[in-house]
This record gives structure tokens, C-alpha cells and sequence, in this order.
């Protein structure tokens, strides 16, 4: 058996977080305004319902994480010892840095620029390589997709529209 | 022969042209995502749905039907050569058939697999024909009490019996609820949890949760903790056919895990992981040399695929009879259904037969192309597997982003995105499971419009649930169901303690 601390600081949080979750939907729930002239099968039954089971597992959960730790969690998960943290932020840059230009620089440059970063965030050394597969495979799916599926993408500054 | 002419119109339907191009189409998708990891059926059809909306429901739910069993034969390449199993029901073929692969039988493993499924995907379709309009004669007789007493039943089923633990399955599934609750209110168009977002009126949509959850979030999992490791990649060696022996070795697990798997996707106990449990043991049980199991033995393989692909197949019984989804796949394919405004249920089969059953007939269809796209073409698959890590995944997150942003070209949706991923990725680092949130965000509304007309229908009188016999037969399996297991833990454990 690996020793385990007896609280365990990430478990908690995320519980915490289901609590607060839930105590939002019941607050939130009080907002919703009543029309049906029955005030049990209005708009607000189902969301105190659902509020008070998030919250209800929440506390089991904090509970368990305070009571050495949630229940039958695999201990030897590989690699959770050695997070990669540089590698998550270079994919959350790649997502977020996407959804910031994809507007107006369009959807290839866009995609381009996602796919250089994820896969410099798995580790890969070629940039080169990788912005080369990426437009190739931006232009293709693009065309696939607008003109075989009738989807519409934004163009870019190459679209001429 | 209700039935047969049904089932004959139905294939009149799937044997056109278009329909047997796009279920071919489905088929061959769904093997090449199997074999990709990383990629499954659920997300792929998630990112198929917006461009799918324009098209006739009756070929592209063909072809998602295609996708979700297809990718049962693609995923057991995957386990079989590589040992990293997609989903939860292929850890066993992981285990068993990476073990023959290791000792230069990947040929008769990737076999007997490929085979098993396709027997076993045609015997559970042949069950669904005869179970599907049984199931739909039973359905008729419910009202919303009854809807809402078996969507309570695979709430439960879905999230507090499968897996690990029931908290972290029931927080799953009451997050999705949650997601499920924002927008306007179907009854009264009063809007709830918008926050004041103009695009949060529409409601959160399932393919930004499906794509952010299995997609991004595994992504960042992936990077994050796994990317140190390498996959080793067994070679296909030797003969692809099996021997004399290994058909005779095969053909009853097949058999058996058929019977084991059917059922356990025809209840609303969804998931193939009991099954397939079930039958390793039963196979091992049963074997004429058991030291062989865990070192490669054939039945370890047949047992569990068949098992596998019977339960998937299963599924589809209360997905299309009752409108009830009890896996990812199920739900999404549900909402596939609803983006064309069909409920499936007992009356789809009246107003639609010709989909249904065009549905139900390219199935038999479908197995058949697998067998042949998965036994003489394994080969190029297997070069899917070649495919390095950081492209296969910046790949993925192209088309998932494409996706999310195809749906109105809202950089909203894109945030949404990456904010419903970094849950993902946390969901999967304390192993909380992720299938409940899609049962519960696309299942739930519906289960809260059942739960508003019975309580119409009895003037809020909550008794109304255990006092229709059906609704209170179902309450008290759900209760059974949810209470029974821990407490047959604690009497054997105090057996186990007095002995």
C-alpha cells in the first residue's frame, strides 16, 4: 500500500467547487420567475432538485477527501507524479490563442497556428514540418467542409471575401 | 411476420444507393476513430452533427449507427497491437490480446476478435428485430410517470452502479443536469442560468460539451501526464487467419458472450464493462487449460469482444424504443435524432418506420463490410497507429475546434470550449467519469418535461409515481439497484469477519 496523505488538497477543492456549484443553482433557482399556477410544476422544481443533488455530492465527496481521500481511486496512474505542466499551458496558448484570431485572420491561419502549438506542446521539434501538414490539412478540410458540407468558416485575408 | 415485412421494407431502404454509401461511409469511420486513440465514437459523431443537420435523417443516422459499431471492431486493433484501451470495456482485450500479440499471435487475436464481433453484432441484431417492437408494444403503455420512472432508473444505472465510485459517478451525472438546465425553459420560456449571456439562451450545446470533454480535455491529459510515456507498437507477425484450433477455441466464448452482452446493453444498465468482466471470468472458468489466461489465451479475447459489440448493439433497444440513452454514444446519437425534431420512442415507429427499420436493417449490412474492412485490411489500419503523437492530436484539436466553431462562428463557443476541457481534463485526473454528464445534460430535459406533466396530470400529487404500478415497479428497482450493492458489501464483509 503507498502512504497516502490523510487530506488531500486537490479532491477537496473539486469538491468544494461541486458545493459552491450546486448552492449557485439553488440561489439561482429563486430567480427564476414562477408562471405556473401550480408552484410545484413550474420552471423551478427541477432546478432545486438538481441544486441540492450537486450540493448533497459535493459533501460526500469533501467528506471522503477529509476521510483519507475519495474512494477507490487507482493509486498507481501513470505519470500523475510528474505533471508536464509547460506542456498544458503551451496547449491552453494553442486553444485560446485560436479562439482569439480566428476571426479575422481566418480559418486556416488560425488552425495553423493551434496545430504548430499542440503539437510543439507533445514534445514534437519540427515546426517546420508541422506548420507545413497544417496548412495542407487546414485547406483541405476547409474546402471540405464549406463547399462539400455546406458549412460556413470564416475566410481571412486569402479568401478575397 | 409483422416483423419480417417491416424488417424487408427496412432493408429496401438501407440497401439504396445512398444509404449503403453512407453506412459504408459510417463503417469505415468508425473503424479508422477506433483505431485512433484518443478519438472515439461519441466525439466523432458529436463533430458530425452540425454538418450533418442539412442532410435526410434516415442516411446519416445510418451512417452514426455505422460510426458507434464500427468503432467497436477498429478499438479492438487498437487494445490488441498497442495495450491502451479506448474505453473501459476494451481492458480486457487489452490485457488478454496484447499478451498474443507479444508471443507473435497478433494474427489469430486481431481474428478472432474482428470475427467474434461480427457474430456477435449479428445475432444481437437479429434480437434487436424481435426485441425492438416487443419493447415498442410495452412502451405504449406509458405515461409520463412511467418516462420518468426508467429516466430515473438509467440516472442511476448510468452513473451511481458503473464505475468506481457512486458520488463521483452521481456528481458526473448531476453536473450534466446542470449543464442541461441552462436556456429557456421549454414550458414556459422563462430563462434559466443565462447569466445574462445572449448566447446562453439557446442552451449549452452537446457538441461543445462532447468535443470539450473527450476532446480537449483528454488532450490536455495527455500532455499533461502521458506524453513521457511510449507506447510500444506489437507487429503484426505470422498468419492473419486462425488455425483449426483457434476456431474451435473461439466459436462457443463468441456464443456466450453474446448472450452475456445483449442483455446487459438491453436493460438500462448501459456500459459493456460488466459484460465483458463477466465473460473473461466465465471463459476462464470454463477453459480446458485456465493457467493459459493473462498470458494470451484465445477465449480471453473472443469472450470479452463478442460481449462487447453484443452490449453496444443492445443499447440501441431502449435508445430506440424508449428514447433512453445509456452510454456517451447513445445520448449523442439521441441528440443526432433530436437536431431533425425526432424523439425516438414507441411512436417513432409509427410515424417513421421506414427509418427505423432502415436504421435496424443497415446493421446486418454494416457487420458485413466490418468483417471485411477489419480481417483482409487490417493492415492499413494498423498504419494508423504509425501516426505520430503530437500530429494526431494537434489533428484532433483542429476538427474539434472546427466543430465547436462551425455551430454559429462563435468565438463564445471556442471559450466555452476550452473551459468545458480543462473540466475534462480534471475529471479525468480524479477519475470521475464523463459519460454521465452527457446522459444527464441531454436526458435531462426530457425527464424534467415527464416529471412536469405527470405532476400536471395528478395536480402536483407526488404519490402519482408510486401509485401507478409500472413508475413504482421501476422506483423500487432503481432504490434495489442503488442501495443493494453497498449493503451487500457490508454483509460480506461481516461474513468474511465472523468466519
Amino acid at each position: 500500500m503507498t502512504a497516502r496523505a490523510p487530506v488531500h488538497p486537490g479532491e477537496l477543492l473539486l469538491s468544494l467547487g461541486l458545493v459552491a456549484l450546486g448552492a449557485y443553482v439553488v440561489y439561482g433557482t429563486g430567480g427564476i420567475a414562477e408562471t405556473q399556477s401550480y408552484a410545484k410544476i413550474g420552471p423551478r422544481l427541477f432546478p432545486y432538485l438538481i441544486g441540492a443533488g450537486l450540493t448533497l455530492c459535493g459533501a460526500v465527496l469533501a467528506w471522503h477527501a477529509l476521510a483519507g481521500g475519495w474512494r477507490n481511486v487507482p493509486l498507481d496512474q501513470e505519470g500523475h507524479d510528474t505533471p508536464d505542466w509547460p506542456a498544458f499551458a503551451i496547449v491552453s496558448v494553442g486553444i485560446l490563442l485560436h479562439m482569439a484570431v480566428i476571426g479575422w485572420a481566418g480559418f486556416i491561419i488560425a488552425s495553423t497556428l493551434l496545430f504548430v502549438l499542440i503539437a510543439r506542446g507533445f514534445g514534437s521539434r519540427r515546426p517546420g514540418r508541422d506548420a507545413v501538414i497544417a496548412v495542407l490539412l487546414g485547406v483541405v478540410v476547409f474546402f471540405i467542409f464549406t463547399l462539400g458540407l455546406g458549412l460556413s468558416l470564416p475566410k481571412g485575408p486569402f479568401g478575397g471575401a | 411476420m409483422d416483423t419480417f415485412s417491416a424488417l424487408m421494407s427496412g432493408f429496401a431502404v438501407a440497401l439504396t444507393a445512398t444509404n449503403l454509401m453512407w453506412g459504408f461511409l459510417g463503417v469505415t469511420l468508425g473503424t479508422a476513430i477506433g483505431v485512433l486513440p484518443g478519438v472515439g465514437p461519441a466525439l466523432t459523431i458529436a463533430l458530425l452533427l452540425p454538418a450533418t443537420a442539412k442532410l435526410d435523417p434516415t442516411g446519416a443516422l445510418i451512417m452514426f449507427a455505422g460510426i458507434y459499431y464500427g468503432a467497436m471492431f477498429g478499438g479492438s486493433t487498437t487494445s490488441i497491437l498497442l495495450n491502451t484501451p479506448g474505453e473501459s470495456a476494451t481492458i480486457i482485450t487489452a490485457m488478454e490480446g496484447n499478451m498474443m500479440a507479444k508471443s507473435g499471435r497478433a494474427g489469430p487475436a486481431l481474428a478472432t476478435a474482428a470475427i467474434g464481433s461480427f457474430v456477435a453484432g449479428t445475432i444481437a441484431t437479429i434480437l434487436l428485430t424481435v426485441m425492438a417492437p416487443v419493447a415498442v408494444e410495452f412502451a405504449l403503455k406509458f405515461g409520463p410517470a412511467e418516462y420518468f420512472a426508467v429516466m430515473v432508473l438509467a440516472f442511476t444505472t448510468v452513473s451511481a452502479v458503473l464505475g468506481a465510485s457512486a458520488a463521483r459517478g452521481l456528481a458526473s451525472l448531476f453536473f450534466g443536469l446542470a449543464i442541461g438546465l441552462v436556456g429557456l425553459d421549454s414550458q414556459t420560456g422563462q430563462a434559466r442560468f443565462t447569466l445574462g449571456i445572449p448566447e446562453l439562451l439557446d442552451g449549452i450545446d452537446v457538441v461543445v460539451v462532447a468535443v470539450g470533454l473527450f476532446a480537449v480535455g483528454e488532450t490536455l491529459y495527455i500532455a499533461t501526464y502521458l506524453n513521457r510515456q511510449v507506447d510500444k507498437l506489437e507487429q503484426m507477425k505470422g498468419s492473419i487467419w486462425m488455425s483449426r484450433g483457434d476456431w474451435k477455441r473461439s466459436w462457443k466464448p463468441w456464443l456466450r458472450g453474446t448472450a452475456l452482452g445483449f442483455p446487459f446493453g438491453m436493460i438500462p444498465a448501459g456500459g459493456a464493462e460488466i459484460p465483458t468482466f463477466l465473460s473473461y471470468a466465465i471463459e476462464k472458468k470454463l477453459a480446458r487449460h485456465p493457467e493459459e489466461f493473462g498470458k494470451g489465451a484465445i477465449e480471453g479475447v473472443a469472450g470479452p469482444e463478442a460481449a462487447n459489440n453484443a452490449s453496444a448493439t443492445g443499447t440501441l433497444v431502449p435508445l430506440l424504443t424508449l428514447g433512453l440513452p445509456t452510454t456517451a454514444t447513445a445520448a449523442i446519437i439521441l441528440a443526432a435524432f433530436q437536431q431533425w425534431g425526432l424523439q425516438p420512442g414507441p411512436l417513432l415507429f409509427q410515424t417513421q418506420p421506414e427509418l427505423i427499420w432502415g436504421l435496424i436493417a443497415s446493421m446486418y449490412v454494416g457487420n458485413v463490410i466490418l468483417l471485411i474492412l477489419n480481417l483482409p485490411l487490417v493492415g492499413i489500419w494498423v498504419k494508423l497507429l504509425e501516426i505520430p503523437r503530437p500530429l494526431l492530436y494537434a489533428g484532433i484539436l483542429i476538427f474539434a475546434t472546427l466543430g465547436a466553431y462551425g455551430l454559429r462562428n462563435s468565438w463564445f463557443d471556442l471559450a466555452l470550449l476550452y473551459g468545458i476541457g480543462v473540466i475534462g481534463f480534471l475529471m479525468r485526473r480524479y477519475d470521475i467519469p464523463v459519460a454521465p454528464v452527457l446522459v444527464g445534460m441531454i436526458l435531462g430535459p426530457l425527464a424534467e418535461q415527464q416529471l412536469r406533466r405527470a405532476l400536471a396530470i395528478s395536480q402536483g400529487d407526488l404519490s402519482i409515481f408510486l401509485t401507478q404500478p409500472i413508475s413504482a415497479t421501476v422506483f423500487a428497482i432503481t432504490a434495489l439497484v442503488l442501495v443493494g450493492p453497498p449493503v451487500w458489501r457490508r454483509i460480506a464483509a461481516r461474513r468474511a469477519a465472523t468466519r
